[in-house]
This record gives C-alpha cells, sequence and structure tokens, in this order.
C-alpha cells in the first residue's frame, strides 16, 4: 500500500486526490499547506486524516512513501529535496522546476537518496499518446523520426485565468524566468523531448506578445511562440504555441520515412498517415475513404472506452495512468514513466527557449501589431551540449 | 460618547446626533430610527464594482454617504464605479484595486473602517478555487478587521444556497431556520461550499472575536446589467431550453432593493450577530416569469421538465458518476436538484422586520428593466 501525501493544497491538488482515492493500493495520509484553512478544506473534502502547515513536520509524522508536490514552481527544489531527504519519492507538478539546474539538482539528491521522481507531464498519458506510442514502439514509423511538430494552444480568454494572472502584477506566474509561457508549455515540448535522441540539441526561438495582450495592456507577458528544435543526429521538431489560435489546439505529428501520425489530443483521435500511392484519379478518392474509417474507428475506440468505463477526460486519464505507472515504479521497482532524460531534456528546451525570448524583448520593445520586427538575424541559436 | 448618525425621517436620512453602538463587541437593542454610522464616517464595500456591489456603492451614495472606499479586483475595469463616479462625482468614492489574499491589502483598506460591506466572493467552477476567494479572504480582511479595531458593523454577503432543504416538504417554506447545508461537497456546489465556509468563519469571528457581524442571504439578484434567465427557471441544453422551475416560486430580489436591503444591514442599530435572507414581494412564478421573458425579450424553445422527471435524472446521472469514478462529475445530482429545483415559498419578514426594509422597486417594474435590458442585449448581439 502506497502512503501517499500532497504538500500544496490548491486546484491541482484537488485533481490529484481525486486520481489518487481511485488507485485501490493507495491511501493518503497527510495533506499540507502554508494556509491552515486550505490543508483543512482539502483534508476534510476528501477524508485526509492529518493535515499539516509545515512540510518537514509532516514528513515525520506521516511518513509517506510519496508526496506530490502541487505548489508553486519556485519551491518545487526546496520541497522535493526535502521529500527526498525524508526517504519519499514525488511526484513534481510542472513546470518541474524554475530551470535546469534545479532540475539536475533534483534528479542527482534522488538518485542520491535511492528514491524515485516524476514530472507532472500528464499529458503524455492521455489515451490518443498512448496509442502513438504503441503504433511507434511497433514500427509504424519506420526505423527513426525524422521529425515531429508539436502544436499547444491556450486560451488566454479563460476568464478564471485571465482574473487570476492578468489582474495580479504579482501573481507567481510571472515571477518566473519564463513568465506565462515556462507555465504552460511543458506538456507540448516533453512530446518532442520523448522522441529527441541525441543530446546535442539546438534551439532556434522566437516569441512577442499577442495583439490581444498589447491591446489590453499586458505586453510585457510573451503569449506566442515558435521553436525550430534540431538534434545532432538530423531529428527536427517544430513547436508552437499560441494563445490565439481558435479553436484553441494541441496536436502532435510525427513524420517517419515510412509513415507518419497526426494525434489531436482534443479529440483523443490518432490518424495513420499511410505511405501509399494510389494511381490517377484515385488518389483523390481513396484516401479520403481511408480517413473516414480512421475517424470511425477513433469513434468506436473513444465510445467503446466510454461504455467500458474507461475513457474520462484526456487530462484526468493521463493523470491517473501516470500516478498509477509512478507508484509502481516506486512500489516494485518498475520503469519510470517519464526517463530523468525526458524531464532534463524537456527543461533545457525551455530555458533556451526563455533565454532567447527574454534577451530579444529586452533588446527590442515589442511593436504595437505585436510582431517582432528584427530580422531573421534576430533570432538566436543555442546550442545545448 | 455622542455620535452623528443619520436618521430616517419620512425615508429620507437626516442627521442627528446621541449615543451610537460601540465597536467590536458590543450590541445594543435594535432600534431601526437610528442608524450607527454617519455621512462622513468610511465605508468599505468590497466586491465594489461587482452587480450588487456597484448598486451598494450607488445606494450609499444616495443616502448620503460621502466616503465610500471601493475595492475592486485589478482584473477588472472598474466600469461600474466609473459610471457611478460620473453620475455622482468622483469625491466620495475612493477605488482601491488589490487582492484580499494579500494581508498588506487588507490592512490597508481598513483604515479607518467603521462599516465593511463584504461582498468580494469566489465565483469559480472548483473548490479549492471558490474557498480561497471566499473563506481564506474573509478570514484575512476579519484579521484586519479586529487589528483596526474601530469597526460597527461587518455585513458577510451570503447566498440563499448555502441552506438545506432536504427536510422541507414540498411547498414549504425556506427562511432563516433552515438548516445550513452540510452536504455541499456531494451537491457539487462550489459556489455554496464556498459562501457557508466563509459564514462558519465570520460566525467565529463573531463568537470568539466579539465581531460585530450580520449575515445577508440575498436569493437570485437580477436587473440590468445580468441579462441570463437565472438558472432556477431552467438551463439551456444544446440550444434547447429545459424549463425546470414550472410552477416554483422564484426567490428573486432586484439589485436596487436588495442593495437597499444590505445597506440597511450595515446601519441599522441593534441587529449584531443575525443572519437574515433577502427577497422581494410578490415573488413569480418561474413559469410567469419565462412567458414574459418569451414576450418581452425573444422566444425560445422550452420544454417543461416535471420535478419527479429531473430528479430521476439526477438520481440516476449521481449514481452513475459514483459508480464511474466520476467519467462523468456529478454535475447533476439529488442534492442541487432539490435545493435549486423543489418547490418552496421564501419570506422576507425577518429582513424587514429588523431592518425596516420594503422593496422600492415593484416585481411587476423589476421585471419589466430586467427584461428591457435583456431585450436591448439580444438586440445588440
Amino acid at each position: 500500500m502506497i502512503k501517499a501525501a500532497i504538500v500544496g493544497c490548491g486546484k491541482m491538488a484537488d485533481q490529484h486526490a481525486v486520481q489518487i482515492q481511485k488507485i485501490g493500493s493507495a491511501k493518503m495520509v497527510a495533506v499540507c499547506d502554508a494556509e491552515p484553512l486550505m490543508a483543512k478544506q482539502i483534508a476534510e473534502r476528501f477524508h485526509v486524516p492529518a493535515w499539516f502547515t509545515n512540510v518537514d513536520e509532516m514528513l515525520a509524522a506521516a511518513r509517506p512513501d510519496v508526496v506530490h508536490v502541487t505548489t508553486p514552481p519556485q519551491s518545487h527544489l526546496a520541497i522535493g529535496k526535502k521529500c527526498f531527504e525524508a526517504g519519499a519519492s514525488a511526484y513534481i507538478e510542472k513546470p518541474f522546476t524554475l530551470n535546469t539546474a534545479d532540475a539536475e539538482e533534483l534528479v542527482d539528491v534522488a538518485n542520491c537518496k535511492g528514491v524515485k521522481l516524476t514530472a507532472g507531464h500528464n499529458a503524455q498519458f492521455t489515451h490518443a499518446m498512448n496509442q502513438m506510442r504503441r503504433l511507434t514502439s511497433d514500427g509504424f514509423l519506420g526505423e527513426r523520426i525524422v521529425h515531429m511538430e508539436s502544436l499547444y494552444c491556450y486560451e488566454l480568454g479563460d476568464p478564471a485565468y485571465a482574473k487570476a494572472l492578468l489582474g495580479d502584477s504579482d501573481h507567481w506566474v510571472r515571477n518566473l524566468p519564463g513568465s506565462l509561457l515556462q507555465n504552460i508549455i511543458s506538456h507540448g515540448v516533453a512530446r518532442i523531448a520523448e522522441f529527441m535522441t541525441g543530446d546535442r540539441i539546438v534551439v532556434q526561438a522566437t516569441g512577442f506578445s499577442s495583439p490581444f495582450l498589447q491591446k489590453i495592456g499586458q505586453s510585457d507577458i510573451i503569449d506566442e511562440l515558435r521553436l525550430i528544435i534540431r538534434d545532432e543526429n538530423a531529428t527536427t521538431a517544430v513547436f508552437t504555441f499560441s494563445s490565439q489560435i481558435s479553436p484553441s489546439l494541441h496536436q502532435f505529428r510525427l513524420y517517419g520515412p515510412k509513415g507518419s501520425l497526426v494525434i489531436d489530443d482534443d479529440h483523443q483521435v490518432v490518424l495513420h498517415l499511410d505511405n501509399k500511392e494510389y494511381k490517377s484519379y484515385l488518389r483523390f478518392f481513396v484516401p479520403p475513404l481511408v480517413f473516414a474509417r480512421q475517424y470511425v474507428g477513433n469513434l468506436a475506440r473513444n465510445v467503446g472506452r466510454f461504455v467500458r468505463n474507461d475513457f474520462h477526460l484526456p487530462n484526468e486519464s493521463g493523470l491517473l495512468t501516470l500516478i498509477r505507472s509512478f507508484y509502481q515504479s516506486v512500489e516494485h521497482a518498475a520503469p519510470l514513466p517519464i526517463p530523468y532524460r525526458e524531464i532534463l531534456l524537456t527543461s533545457r528546451i525551455m530555458d533556451a527557449a526563455f533565454e532567447q525570448i527574454n534577451a530579444l524583448k529586452q533588446e527590442k520593445p515589442m511593436q504595437t501589431l505585436g510582431l517582432e520586427t528584427k530580422s531573421s538575424g534576430g533570432n538566436r541559436y543555442r546550442s545545448l551540449s | 460618547m455622542n455620535h452623528a448618525y443619520l436618521e430616517e425621517r419620512d425615508g429620507e436620512p437626516v442627521l442627528a446626533s446621541g449615543p451610537a453602538e460601540s465597536a467590536v463587541g458590543f450590541a445594543v437593542q435594535a432600534d431601526r430610527t437610528k442608524l450607527i454610522a454617519g455621512s462622513e464616517d468610511q465605508i468599505l464595500v468590497t466586491g465594489a464594482n461587482g452587480f450588487i456591489g456597484s448598486w451598494v456603492v450607488r445606494t450609499l451614495l444616495a443616502r448620503g454617504f460621502t466616503k465610500i472606499r471601493c475595492l475592486t479586483r485589478g482584473t477588472s475595469t472598474p466600469a461600474n464605479l466609473d459610471r457611478i463616479r460620473a453620475e455622482f462625482g468622483a469625491s466620495g468614492v475612493e477605488v482601491v484595486s488589490g487582492n484580499l489574499l494579500s494581508r498588506d491589502v487588507c490592512a490597508k483598506v481598513m483604515d479607518g473602517v467603521v462599516i465593511v460591506y463584504h461582498l468580494a466572493a469566489g465565483v469559480e467552477k472548483t473548490f479549492p478555487g471558490c474557498f480561497l476567494n471566499s473563506a481564506v479572504t474573509t478570514r484575512n480582511l476579519l484579521d484586519a478587521v479586529t487589528s483596526a479595531g474601530n469597526v460597527r458593523r461587518f455585513v458577510n454577503i451570503s447566498s440563499l444556497a448555502v441552506y438545506s432543504n432536504a427536510q422541507l416538504r414540498s411547498g414549504g417554506a425556506l427562511d432563516e431556520t433552515c438548516p445550513i447545508d452540510t452536504r455541499l461537497v456531494e451537491r457539487y456546489d462550489p459556489y455554496a461550499y464556498g459562501k457557508a465556509k466563509q459564514d462558519e468563519i465570520v460566525r467565529e469571528y463573531g463568537r470568539l472575536r466579539g465581531l460585530p457581524y450580520v449575515i445577508a442571504r440575498p436569493g437570485v439578484t437580477f436587473g440590468p446589467g445580468k441579462a441570463k434567465i437565472p438558472g432556477r427557471v431552467g438551463i439551456d441544453a444544446f440550444g434547447v431550453f429545459l424549463h425546470l422551475g414550472l410552477g416554483n416560486r422564484m426567490p428573486l430580489t432586484y439589485v436596487e432593493n436588495c442593495a437597499e436591503a444590505i445597506v440597511l444591514a450595515g446601519l441599522t442599530a441593534g441587529i449584531n450577530g443575525e443572519e437574515f435572507n433577502i427577497v422581494d414581494d410578490d415573488l413569480p412564478r418561474s413559469r410567469t416569469f419565462l412567458r414574459r421573458y418569451k414576450r418581452k425579450v425573444r422566444r425560445i424553445r422550452t420544454i417543461p421538465v416535471p420535478y419527479s422527471l429531473f430528479y430521476l435524472f439526477n438520481f440516476a446521472w449521481e449514481k452513475y458518476s459514483a459508480w464511474s469514478g466520476a467519467q462523468l462529475p456529478p454535475v447533476f445530482n439529488r442534492g442541487t436538484c432539490e435545493a435549486y429545483y423543489k418547490s418552496q415559498t421564501f419570506s422576507n419578514q425577518k429582513a424587514k422586520s429588523l431592518l425596516g426594509w420594503h422593496p422600492r422597486v415593484s416585481m411587476s417594474e423589476a421585471l419589466d428593466r430586467f427584461c428591457a435590458y435583456a431585450r436591448e442585449r439580444v438586440v445588440k448581439a
């Protein structure tokens, strides 16, 4: 039986608590928040036997096996280390840490203490992403991945988030090195990091404040980001983050020499782009039928899962899969659901992106249309080796 | 100690002087003819730019108050307050932008304040979000109130949604004697949960620290500024309006009338520790409301849904949600169905008796004003 605890009793903590309760081999033994009212309310609602306002006291008294750290990222390093020192493994919500140096330190301490950690990249484990992983490991794409495209959008018009972030100049998200981007893009970047085989990664970034943010006087926040990523094995990727694209899309495309895949995470749809040629006009008639059949197949798969009570909303099912896999790794020495290399690579790509766009921001203020007017020579290249 | 205070004569505020109710912890006999704050006293209104809050500010100004500090969340452009300042002049209205999660903000806004109208609330979809922005913010503000030491009344705005009507028969009276619902989590009602916890904290400060408070629970507040059909009438389901209220009385309160009651709750002497509901007179039935809406605002397709059928649907949804591990979250459940769609009657006798309040705008006139506004919005859209 895994004894789980949660540190940081805000909105994310609720999502974790709901999923932990679904795991029969786990029980919540404690929650902790610097604000006693917040700790108490979650303990009451989820019938957790103990609540604390001090992490050290919680670790000493409750002796959890796994601690879910759902505090703002500024505290992840310190809290993570406390957990490891106390012999507990840790699920650390995204954004994992403030920077790669902190991420590396966490991994080092966890290794040193013989405990495990994972990052809150639950979007990696939606049904569609799991299916993509199965197809990829079955060799659908061919012997290697040539290119990837990760599109990750965010609806900044969401009143709750806009209220919290845009209305509060001291909001913790604004104080992150990558500000809004750092809090959101890790899901989309982690998808790329999973399939980058090399260690010498080159990142080219450009970013700007959208016309929407400029209009409401929030031009200090960058909400449009484009990345071009390449490793020494000639695997390339393009990452797009936008708050202005409608509908707000979350898609991932993998291109290989044998075939390609399109993952539409919003609708839990996976499409195969088969390497088949049709003669003459058949190329305009047969492939649409093939796609139609694939869409029907996706529909049947989703409905089937729903009927079997195995669908749930993608982020929730991803969170449950990740937590369950992590617990198995902790309890039964199974492989980690997210290798440390992938966590660190995600962090390194993000660091490189933030470094470049922050430098651009300081060099030249954004123009009124929100477009970065610098020529292509203004884009930075950073080699990560 | 004598204080200048406002006395109502022939419905108009008149400055008078005499012994005033003291600060924290001192209660006197109810006396509706005396008001515990004078026109020069500092008033604080939190959530002042909101739907009800802005009408509270307007009502205070109309009553001659000249020092009204309005706290707004930094997120919103204080459009309502801007209009009020344009209408009444800017001198009496001090707009402060800040978040009650900051204790510094709480301490700052409490400087010199004698009456607090606390309308700011967490209106979110999650339990922690509502709790944080209702209960934690209120605790922060109350700490500042008790530190300031000169507050004569803390008016806590709660909601009719916190009551349980589970033990009431259909058609029974939902009033201040009804218990607070202890199953708000099972009801999946984060807003009501946040409000109930906020009330608990206020009562605790009253008990342990002598906070002079009243708790006001408005019903469904409506009026120009809110064009949507209240949820107690029914819900929009994929373009078809499911009429759930049918013959139920709607616990409506017109925003102007509601604001008047709230203002009096802060000023009336001798009512510390009281809790009362605010609904108007002549409450219409749901079908009357909907009929008028269709006639005066726009035609909409509606399907009447009997309570028993909707209850059955909620029962089935609730059971499926529990069985499936919330594959469908329990947004529909028997508790919510009962709380919002069981036929009840509502009383405003306590508010009238304590405050000497009477809704100035008749229900018919209020409905006409609402419909005119909603129609305007439809035309604009």
